[in-house]
C-alpha cells in the first residue's frame, strides 16, 4: 500500500452546517432513511458565558485493523491496495456481524440493496476521477482535508505535522484513519 | 427527536436480536445434549454397563437434530439476504470466528443425523430399507464417529461464545469468559433437555433415565455460576466503559431477566430442587419436568441477557 488516505475534521473550523451530510447523500445515493456521515452538534458544554458546542462528525473510520473486515465470515468487507474498507455486495449474506463489531456503529443495512453501506471516501465516483471526496469538497469553512498522509507534502500531512489531534477509541487498537482536530474551547474527549 | 443531523435508528447499538439468542440458546441445546449422550456412552461402556436403549440417549437423538435445524432456519431468516446464504458456505474468511463457526456445523449437522440414524436404526431401516449399507458402515465407524460428534459439539458450544465475544466494542461480550460460560450453559441445557423429552416419551419406569445425568449437574451448575462471577467481577477491573457495564445486572428490564431467569430458574431452582427436596419426589414425572423446564427457561433467559444487555452497553 504506497497511499494511505486519511481524513482531517478540524472541530474549530466546524459550525454543524451538515452540507457534508447532504452532499455525500446526493453523490453516493443514500437512501432517505438512512446516511454514512452526521456532523453531531453535542454540549453546550463549559459556564455561561463560555459556552461551547462539540462538532462531533460520525463517519466510517477507514480502520487499519478493521474490525467488520475481521469479523465477515465470506470476506464480503475488505481492504484493496488502496487502504479502503470497501464492501464486495455479490460476496454479502447479510448476517450483520460487521455492523455489530464496528466500535464506531457507523456501518448500517442499506434498505434498497439489503448489503452493509458507509462512507467509502467516494473511492468508485470522486476518488476515481482524481476529486475529493463530496463532503470535503462542499464544506463551506474547510473544516476537513483529504488526502495521501504518506505523502509529506500533502495538506494532510501538514495538518497532522502541525496540528494538535486525536482519533476516536484508539483503544481497541483498529488505527482509525479519521483524525480530528479538537476544538480548542474544553478538553479532549476520545 | 428530530436532530438537524438527522434519524439516529440505525445507530442503535442492539443490531442482534432474540432470534440470534434463540439461535444461541437452540446451538448451545443440541451440543449440550450429544456432549451428554455421548459422554452417557462412555461412561457406561467404561463400566461395562449397557448403552442400548437408554431413554436419555434416544432423546438425545431427538434433541440434538431438531434443535440445531431449528436453530439454523432462524439464523437464515435473520439474514437480510436469505436466498444467497449459499455465499456462507462458499467464501471463507479464516479471521471470522463465525466462518469456523460454519465450518463446524457442517460436519456436525450431518453426523448428529447419523447420530439419530444409529439410535433408531430400527425404525429407520423399516421405513427406507436402502439405507441399510450406509448404517452397517456407519455402524462400523460408530465409536470414531461418536468422538468426532463430541468434539465438533464442544466446538458448536464454544463458538456461540467466540462469535460474540470477537464484538470489540461491547465490554460484556469481549470477554474470554464467555465461551466458557456458553459451553457449561450448553451442558445445562442439554442434560436439561434430555432429561424432560426423555420423561416426557421415552422413560418406561420413572427414575431410569436420569441418574448418571444427574451427576453433571452440579460442576456445570457451580461453573456456570463461577462464569457469571467473573464476568462481572471482570468487567470491574477493565476500565471506566466496562465497569459502567455492571449495570446491566443492577438496573433496567434485563437486571430482572438476570436475576430471575438466568440466576433463579436457571441455577438457583435446580440446584435447591436436587437438594432440599424430600427424597420421594425426586424421580417422579411431575418433578422432572418442572426441574428441566426450569433449567431450561434459566439458558434461554441468559442467552437473551448476553445479546440484549451485552450490546446495550459499548465502549
Amino acid at each position: 500500500m504506497t497511499k494511505r488516505y486519511v481524513l482531517v475534521h478540524d472541530e474549530n473550523k466546524c459550525i454543524g452546517c451538515q452540507a457534508c451530510n447532504v452532499a455525500c447523500r446526493s453523490e453516493n445515493n443514500v437512501p432517505e432513511s438512512v446516511t454514512r456521515i452526521q456532523v453531531r452538534v453535542e454540549g453546550p458544554y463549559g459556564n455561561f458565558p463560555n459556552l461551547h458546542f462539540k462538532y462531533n462528525r460520525v463517519s466510517c473510520e477507514q480502520c487499519e485493523d478493521a474490525p467488520c473486515v475481521k469479523v465477515c465470515p465470506t470476506g464480503a468487507a475488505y481492504v484493496n491496495d488502496d487502504g479502503i474498507v470497501s464492501i464486495n455486495e455479490k460476496k454479502c449474506v447479510g448476517c450483520l456481524y460487521c455492523v455489530a463489531a464496528c466500535p464506531y456503529k457507523v456501518r448500517f443495512i442499506n434498505p434498497e440493496t439489503r448489503v452493509p453501506d458507509k462512507c467509502d471516501f467516494c473511492k468508485e465516483s470522486r476518488l476515481a476521477r482524481g476529486e475529493d471526496p463530496a463532503c470535503v469538497s462542499v464544506c463551506p469553512t474547510q473544516a476537513l482535508a483529504f488526502g495521501d498522509a504518506n505523502d509529506s507534502t500533502s495538506e494532510v500531512s501538514q495538518l497532522l505535522d502541525t496540528k494538535n489531534h486525536y482519533q476516536h477509541k484508539v483503544n481497541l487498537g483498529t488505527k482509525p484513519r479519521v483524525y480530528r482536530i479538537p476544538s480548542r474551547k474544553g478538553g479532549i474527549k476520545v | 427527536m428530530n436532530n438537524i443531523w438527522g434519524s439516529m435508528e440505525q445507530y442503535d447499538p442492539v443490531v442482534w436480536n432474540w432470534i440470534i439468542a434463540v439461535y444461541l440458546f437452540m446451538a448451545g441445546l443440541s451440543a449440550g445434549s450429544m456432549m451428554v449422550a455421548i459422554g452417557l456412552k462412555w461412561y457406561r461402556q467404561s463400566r461395562g454397563l449397557p448403552t442400548e436403549g437408554l431413554p436419555v440417549i434416544k432423546a438425545a437423538a431427538i434433541v440434538g437434530p431438531i434443535s440445531i435445524c431449528v436453530g439454523m432456519a432462524l439464523l437464515m431468516l435473520d439474514l437480510t439476504k436469505p436466498f444467497e446464504f449459499y455465499h456462507i458456505l462458499l467464501n471463507y474468511n479464516f479471521t471470522s470466528v463465525m466462518a469456523w463457526g460454519v465450518l463446524a456445523l457442517l460436519f456436525y449437522i450431518p453426523l448428529v443425523f447419523v447420530f439419530s440414524g444409529l439410535i433408531f436404526e430400527k425404525q429407520l431401516l423399516s421405513l427406507a430399507p436402502w439405507l441399510s449399507g450406509v448404517a452397517k458402515i456407519c455402524r462400523k465407524l460408530e465409536n470414531s464417529l461418536n468422538k468426532l460428534i463430541f468434539v465438533l459439539a464442544i466446538g458448536v458450544g464454544i463458538y456461540t461464545g467466540f462469535l460474540l465475544s470477537a464484538l470489540i466494542s461491547y465490554p460484556i461480550l469481549n470477554t474470554a469468559v464467555l465461551p466458557a460460560l456458553f459451553l457449561a450453559s450448553a451442558l445445562s441445557v442439554g442434560s436439561a433437555g434430555n432429561v424432560l423429552v426423555a420423561t416426557l416419551f421415552f422413560s418406561k419406569k420413572e427414575s431410569d433415565c436420569i441418574e448418571q445425568v444427574h451427576r453433571i449437574e452440579y460442576p456445570v451448575a457451580f461453573n456456570e455460576a463461577l462464569c457469571l462471577v467473573l464476568l462481572f467481577v471482570g468487567l470491574n477491573f477493565s476500565g471506566p466503559a466496562a465497569q459502567a457495564a455492571t449495570a446491566a445486572i443492577t438496573t433496567g428490564t434485563w437486571a430482572s431477566v438476570f436475576w430471575i431467569g438466568v440466576v433463579g430458574l436457571g441455577l438457583v431452582v435446580p440446584v435447591l430442587a436436587s437438594t432440599i427436596s424430600p427424597k420421594s419426589w425426586r424421580h417422579t414425572k411431575g418433578f422432572l419436568i418442572t426441574v428441566s423446564c426450569s433449567t431450561i427457561l434459566g439458558v434461554l433467559a441468559l442467552r437473551h441477557f448476553v445479546v440484549y444487555a451485552g450490546q446495550s452497553y459499548i465502549s
